[in-house]
Order: C-alpha cells, then sequence, then structure tokens
C-alpha cells in the first residue's frame, strides 16, 4: 500500500486504443455483442485460448474468424471430425525422395491464430493432443519439440446441443480455456441489421487487419504489468476457495483457475483504460473465466442448478474488500 | 427560598452554563441522528420551566419521595408535550401513535436512536440538572465545580463531534458564551462571599475592569470567528507553502554550496535501479509535516491534553477532600480505625491499571497504524468515502458485502437521483485512491468535502421534502 502509483502512462493508454480498434472492426461483421466481443479481447491480451459455446448459426465460427482477420497474423483453421489424427494438427515427419530426407510438414497448429471449429466432434486422442500446445505453447512431434509463433491462442467452438457423435472436453482440456463465452440470440433490432448488413456481400471480405502482431506481443506484456491491489488480489482467491467448499460443487477452481481470473481482471482494466484492478472486473469475469471450471454434482444438476447460478450465489456471497464503515 | 438579586445573578450564571453544554451535545445528537429535525432552543426551554417549577415545588412542606415523584411526572408531561409539538404536530392528542413512538423508540435503541429518544434522554438530563441547580444553594465552589464539569462535557462533545462530523454549526461562540458565563459567574461568586478584592477599598473600579477584560476577549473571540473563513485559511496557508518552500531552497542551495567545497569522491558503481517508471509520483504532492516532527506534536499535544484532564481531576479531587474534611472536623467524637499506605497502595494500584492500559491501546494504535499506513491524502479520501457508508447506512440503506463500490453508487444514485454526480465522483475518487493507490491532486480534495457537504444537505432537503409531502398527504 505504501506504492504510490502515477496517473495512466501512454504506454498503457495505448491498450485501450487497440482495444477500440478492435471492437469496432469485429462490430463492422458481428452485430452488437460487443461485451463478448470485449471477453475476447481480455483473452487475446492475456494469451489466453477462448471456448465459443452456443447453438449453431449465432455466428460463433464468424466471430472467431473475424478476430483472426482483425489481427494481423496467420490463421489456420481446424474443423474437427471422429477420423481427424493428431498428426493432422500438429505435422508430421515425411520422407523428401528428391532430397532423400525426412522433412518436417507443420500441421495448422503452427498459426498465431488457429480455430479449432467444432471441438467436441473430435476423439478424445485428437482433442489430447492439443493440451501441450495450449498449455506450453510448444508442439513435439516424434520426439521432436517446437515452439509455437506467438501470440499463439486457439478459439474453440463448439456446440452445446446435438451431442449425438461427439466427445465431452475432459476437465483437464477445459482447465486450459482461460474463458468460456457464449453468444447467445440476437435482438430483434440486431437480427434486423445482421439482414440488412449481410444482403449483398460478406463485410467479412473486405475486413482489413487493425492489429499487427508486434504489436499485440507488447500490449500483452503491458497488460500483465496492471497493478493488482492485495485485497483485490485476496478476492480473486476468496472466490475461487469458496468455490471449492460449496456444497453443490464435486470440483471446485483450479490454481489455475485463480491465475487466469488475475491475468483476465488486469487485461479488462487495461481495456477500460485503467492502470489499476477492481473488484468489479473480477466479478465480471468470474462467471465466463471459472465456470467451465467447476464440476456440479449429479443431484445438484438434477435440481436444476447450472454452474453458472452457482458461480453466482458465490460471487454474491463473497465480501467485496471495501471500507468498513 | 427566597431569590435575592445576587443570587440570581448566580443561579443564572450557573443556569447559562449549563445550558450551553447541553445546547452543544443536544445540537450534535441532533445532527447525527434527528437530521437536525428538532428544534435545540424548543428543548432547552424546559430547563429554566424545570427550574421554576422545582423552587416552586421546594416551597411546599411534602415529604421528600412526594416531591420527588411530583417533580418527575412534570419532567413527563413536558417530555411528551416536546414529542408532541416537535415530532408529531399534525396528529391530534387524542391519537395515540404519537404516545406510542416512546416506548418503541426505547425498544429499537440497540439497533438505532431515534430522534423521540433524543428527546427523552436531553429532557432527563435537562430535568435532573436543573433540579439539582434549584435544590441547592449557589456558592462558589459550586460555580467551579459546574464550570468544571461544563467544561470536561464541552471538550468531551467537541471531540466526539469532530469523530462523528456532527460538530454543530457554531462552536467558538457557544464555547465562549460558556466561559462568559464562567468567568463571570465564578468572579461574582467569589465576591458575593467578601473574600476577594472584589469587597475591599478598590471594590468599584475592578469589577468594571473585569467586565470589559471579558467583554475584550469575547469581542476578540468573535472577530477571530467572523475573519477565520475557510479563504483566508487556503491564502494563509499558501503563503506558508510559498515561505517553507524558500526556506527549503535556501538551505539545499546552502547545502549544495557547501558540499561544493568538499573534494569530489570517486563514485563506486551503483548496482542496477529498479525500474520505477510505474511509480512516479502525482504531480503537486503537498508539503508533508516530516514524520519526526509530527510524532514530536502529537506527542505533546497527547501529554498536554492528559495533564489537562488531570489537573481537572485533581482539582475536583481535592475538592471533595476539602468537602470531607469539613465535614470530618463536625464528627470530632467519631472514632477512626488508622489504614497506614491503604490509600497510597490504592493509588498505586489504579495508577498501575491505568498505565498498562494505555501501553497496551499505544501499542495496539501503532501496530494498526502501521499496518495500514497510507498517504495522507488517500486516507483522507477513504475517511470521506467511510462517512458516506457510515451515513448511508444510517439512513437505512447499508452496503451489502458483496457490492462493489460502483455497483453500490448506483443503488445510491436510484435513492438520490439529485446527487448522483457527487455520488459518482466520490465512488470514482475512492476506487482510484483504494486499488489504484492513485493520490489525488489537492484540488480533487477540496472538490471531494464539497460533494459530501453537498450529499449531506441534499439529503436533509430530500428528507424534508418528505415529510412536507407526507404532511400534505395527511
Amino acid at each position: 500500500m505504501s506504492k504510490v502509483k502515477s496517473e495512466i502512462s501512454p504506454e498503457m493508454s495505448s491498450i485501450q486504443q487497440a482495444a477500440n480498434r478492435m471492437v469496432d472492426n469485429v462490430s463492422k461483421v458481428i452485430v452488437g455483442k460487443k461485451e463478448t466481443i470485449e471477453l475476447v479481447l481480455v483473452a487475446l491480451l492475456c494469451e489466453g485460448h477462448i471456448l465459443i459455446e452456443d447453438v449453431p448459426g449465432i455466428g460463433k465460427t464468424m466471430l472467431a474468424k473475424t478476430i483472426a482477420r482483425s489481427l494481423n497474423c496467420s490463421f489456420k483453421r481446424i474443423q474437427s471430425t471422429p477420423d481427424l489424427l493428431p498428426s493432422d494438427i500438429t505435422g508430421i515427419h515425411y520422407y523428401n525422395q528428391k532430397t532423400s530426407e525426412f522433412e518436417f510438414r507443420p500441421g495448422p497448429l503452427m498459426a498465431n491464430i488457429v480455430l479449432v471449429d467444432e471441438i467436441n466432434r473430435a476423439t478424445p486422442r485428437t482433442q489430447s493432443s492439443l493440451l501441450e500446445c495450449m498449455q506450453e505453447r510448444q508442439v513435439t512431434v516424434d520426439l521432436e519439440t517446437m515452439p509455437l509463433p506467438r501470440p499463439f491462442l486457439v478459439i474453440a467452438t463448439q456446440n452445446p446441443v446435438e451431442l449425438e457423435g461427439t466427445f465431452p472436453l475432459p476437465e483437464a482440456q477445459l482447465d486450459r480455456f482461460l474463458l468460456r463465452i457464449g453468444l447467445g440470440y440476437p435482438t430483434k433490432d440486431e437480427e434486423g441489421a445482421i439482414l440488412s448488413r449481410f444482403q449483398r456481400s460478406n463485410p467479412l471480405e473486405s475486413l482489413t487487419s487493425v492489429l499487427e502482431a508486434d504489436e499485440l506481443l507488447k500490449i500483452q506484456e503491458l497488460s500483465g504489468q496492471m497493478y493488482v491491489e492485495k485485497s483485490v488480489s485476496n478476492y480473486v482467491t476468496a472466490i475461487t476457495r469458496a468455490s471449492r467448499s460449496h456444497e453443490d460443487i464435486k470440483l471446485g477452481a483450479s490454481p489455475r483457475a485463480s491465475l487466469g481470473l488475475y491475468h483476465a481482471s488486469q487485461a479488462l482494466a487495461a481495456i477500460q483504460g485503467r492502470n489499476y484492478v477492481i473488484p468489479d472486473d473480477v466479478k465480471h469475469l468470474a462467471v465466463p473465466a471459472l465456470a467451465h471450471r467447476l464440476i456440479v454434482k449429479t443431484e445438484a444438476r438434477l435440481r436444476g442448478r447450472s454452474t453458472e447460478s452457482i458461480l453466482s450465489e458465490i460471487v454474491s456471497a463473497v465480501p467485496v474488500p471495501v471500507e468498513d464503515p | 427560598m427566597k431569590l435575592d438579586c445576587k443570587r440570581g445573578i448566580l443561579y443564572l450564571a450557573a443556569m447559562g452554563m449549563e445550558v450551553c453544554w447541553l445546547y452543544v451535545l443536544i445540537a450534535m445528537l441532533n445532527k447525527k441522528v434527528a437530521g437536525n429535525h428538532l428544534s435545540v432552543a424548543g428543548i432547552l426551554v424546559l430547563y429554566p420551566v424545570s427550574f421554576i417549577f422545582n423552587r416552586l415545588l421546594g416551597r411546599l412542606k411534602w415529604p421528600g419521595a412526594c416531591l420527588m415523584s411530583v417533580s418527575w411526572l412534570g419532567w413527563m408531561v413536558g417530555m411528551l408535550l416536546i414529542v408532541k409539538v416537535q415530532l408529531y404536530a399534525d396528529l391530534p392528542f387524542s391519537e395515540s401513535t404519537w404516545l406510542l413512538s416512546i416506548p418503541q423508540a426505547m425498544a429499537q435503541m440497540i439497533y438505532t436512536l431515534k430522534p423521540e429518544f433524543i428527546i427523552l434522554l436531553s429532557t432527563g438530563i435537562i430535568w435532573w440538572l436543573s433540579q439539582r441547580v434549584a435544590s441547592r444553594d449557589v456558592s462558589f465552589p459550586m460555580m467551579l465545580k459546574k464550570f468544571q464539569f461544563g467544561l470536561i462535557m464541552l471538550v468531551l462533545t467537541f471531540f466526539t463531534g469532530s469523530r462523528l462530523d456532527a460538530i454543530p454549526d457554531y462552536p467558538v461562540s457557544e464555547a465562549l458564551i460558556f466561559f462568559l458565563f464562567a468567568l463571570s459567574g465564578i468572579s461574582m461568586a467569589h465576591a458575593f462571599e467578601n473574600t476577594s478584592w472584589f469587597s475591599g477599598q478598590n471594590r468599584w473600579p475592578w469589577p468594571g475592569l473585569l467586565l470589559v477584560s471579558i467583554s475584550l476577549i469575547l469581542l476578540m473571540g468573535f472577530l477571530v470567528t467572523l475573519l477565520a473563513t475557510p479563504e483566508l485559511l487556503q491564502l494563509l496557508w499558501a503563503a506558508f507553502k510559498w515561505v517553507w518552500g524558500l526556506i527549503c531552497g535556501l538551505i539545499l542551495k546552502a547545502i549544495e554550496f557547501l558540499a561544493g567545497l568538499f573534494p569530489q569522491s570517486e563514485p563506486g558503481k551503483l548496482p542496477p535501479m529498479l525500474d520505477t517508471s510505474q511509480l512516479k509520483p502525482a504531480q503537486g504532492k503537498p508539503l508533508y509535516i516530516p514524520k519526526w516532527l509530527r510524532s514530536s506534536l502529537l506527542f505533546t499535544i497527547s501529554v498536554f491534553c492528559i495533564g489537562m484532564v488531570l489537573l481537572a481531576l485533581w482539582r475536583i479531587i481535592s475538592d471533595v477532600f476539602y468537602r470531607l474534611r469539613r465535614k470530618l472536623s463536625d464528627m470530632a467524637d467519631a472514632e477512626f480505625e488508622p489504614m497506614t499506605g491503604a490509600f497510597k497502595a490504592d493509588l498505586l494500584n489504579v495508577l498501575k491499571l491505568l498505565l498498562s492500559r494505555l501501553v497496551k491501546f499505544i501499542f495496539f494504535f501503532r501496530l494498526r497504524h502501521k499496518e495500514g499506513s497510507v498517504s495522507p491524502e488517500v486516507a483522507s479520501v477513504r475517511r470521506i468515502y467511510r462517512q458516506l457508508l457510515r451515513w448511508t447506512a444510517g439512513c437505512g440503506y447499508p452496503r451489502h458485502i458483496s457490492q462493489t463500490p460502483y455497483e453500490y453508487c448506483r443503488t445510491l444514485e436510484s435513492l438520490l437521483p439529485d446527487t448522483s454526480k457527487d455520488l459518482n465522483f466520490i465512488t470514482k475518487q475512492y476506487v482510484r485512491a483504494r486499488y489504484g493507490v492513485l493520490l489525488p491532486v489537492e484540488d480533487t480534495l477540496y472538490i471531494l468535502s464539497q460533494a459530501w457537504h453537498r450529499i449531506k444537505q441534499t439529503r436533509l432537503k430530500r428528507a424534508s421534502a418528505e415529510l412536507s409531502s407526507g404532511k400534505e398527504g395527511n
């Protein structure tokens, strides 16, 4: 508490400017959903991965593609199917007959932005091949470990309905996603705006990039420098610890979840033009950052309780660090 | 008990002293609990009424218990009348609501204090004090005791008021009036006992001189009150800061000059500096009093205050002992068992206990102070926010434990839409200071206190508007 911070520096305000540019650019394609776009930016700044989960036709893939297009980075797409193999995504060593040598042919993972569409349609074996890439940002093929390009971001989508022929993501896999977000149906006005916007052509085709990879790396580094007061940091851990002791929760949030929520709060503060984190940031991100990591007890699920509702209950019971009157 | 002119004046002075500190106490309670809805003068009217009533009762040759019962019956009637007139003027006397409000206020006093309870308490104290004055003969020791007790009460009330942010509107004037009554009363009581210069050869010039001196002191006090406006104090503070800066600059230049006279030493290799780019101090940092000077001043003031309290206690105790000695001298044939050293041992035990408590308190306070040490500006912002929280909680809208400052601000905005700008400003500054540890600039603190002041006043307007609309409804 003895540290005295200055007003927001020009470097810090550059994050807000970059975020505004991104939001404006993505909004040229995605109608409304500003809050969701902001959450995607949070994940971008933390270099965390995003799981977009919603019903078909909402615009999950479109959002992922728009984000990728807005960044001047390499982009690859993986369409998950039951016959997809780990080597199909990591890459393989093949024998080049001309040079008489084994050469590495990189898979789609060797890109800055990787869209894994319908991730729950891939087999657990293929899903597991993503674990190392997502956590350690490296890939091991035939005993050879190669670093992935930076920034590296996995945007996965999945459909919560039509579960036939799918393989639900294991807990270890879900824990590697920083945020799970949903888009939800558009409002009446938004749906009208979608029709008129896509009437003649797809605006995604004419979309230009507004953020360079170097710039993104720089603001990622700055985002990690946001000041988090001790009590706010304690508030983060209080929420995650409360999830572990809740009667309806079978498996609570992990320390990785605490870390994710902490970094995400820092990123949200930076996007909103602050160089310090406030409890509102933590509260705002608690559900998207933690809900997918919790396992609800069967009896609670049968009572109709969802992870989101339990988490909201936890957040509304944990005291916010404010002055005592 | 026939009142002559001299006694009348002394009674007036004693009553004046008591009314002064009672006024300050009731005004503080009125401000804190009743939101300034009560008329303090209306409550204090009971004092002379009680005095006259008890004097008249004293003339009757009834038994003591009977007199006491009648006297307190009188208090009950007076108290009920004040409650009715001040709080339930619109209700008819036949309505039982206003009568029931008093037991209800008493039942709720553990949870919250209500205006009815303030009236009950203050009228009780007033009645009891005036009854005491009416039943006793005024003398120099009595005037002295009234002054000592009144002074302690006045100081305690001002201290409590400052902690609760409920200082009455004109504290200097009230203190001056108290001293006017006290000084006049004590000097006249001394004079009437024919033991002072007041009864000697120069008895005519002295009273005039005394009155002129008292008038001059009071006049000077009023002048200081009138001149010492916030603007003037700001100006003086700015001038002081400028002079202080000038002196510091001169001292620094002198030190630099003296340092330049010494031969330059070979600079050693310094360790790499920490990255302090994020820790720049805010612009316009105000002047700090050095910590050692602050501690010494604090110590001196504490010693002075404790000394004053001890002095007052010593005076009261010596007075009590004097009375006891006089009483004992009348009991010449009584036998006493000597207890050598008992009093000394008791006194030492009490002092030891007090000292250990004091040491514990100081240790605890210092520990807390060290744990939560923040800059004075940040502490000011947090204090104002705490006051806001206390105030809103007192109004029945406490913050829920899971509400963030901004969420709570939105709740308050819906309750007090007129002050949304000020509420937003206070919340924003608090969030910056609390979570960002950002130093507010000097102007911000001033605007912040103004905003807080406006919120309090708006609440009064709102409350009075609600009251008037309620009256119209009735």
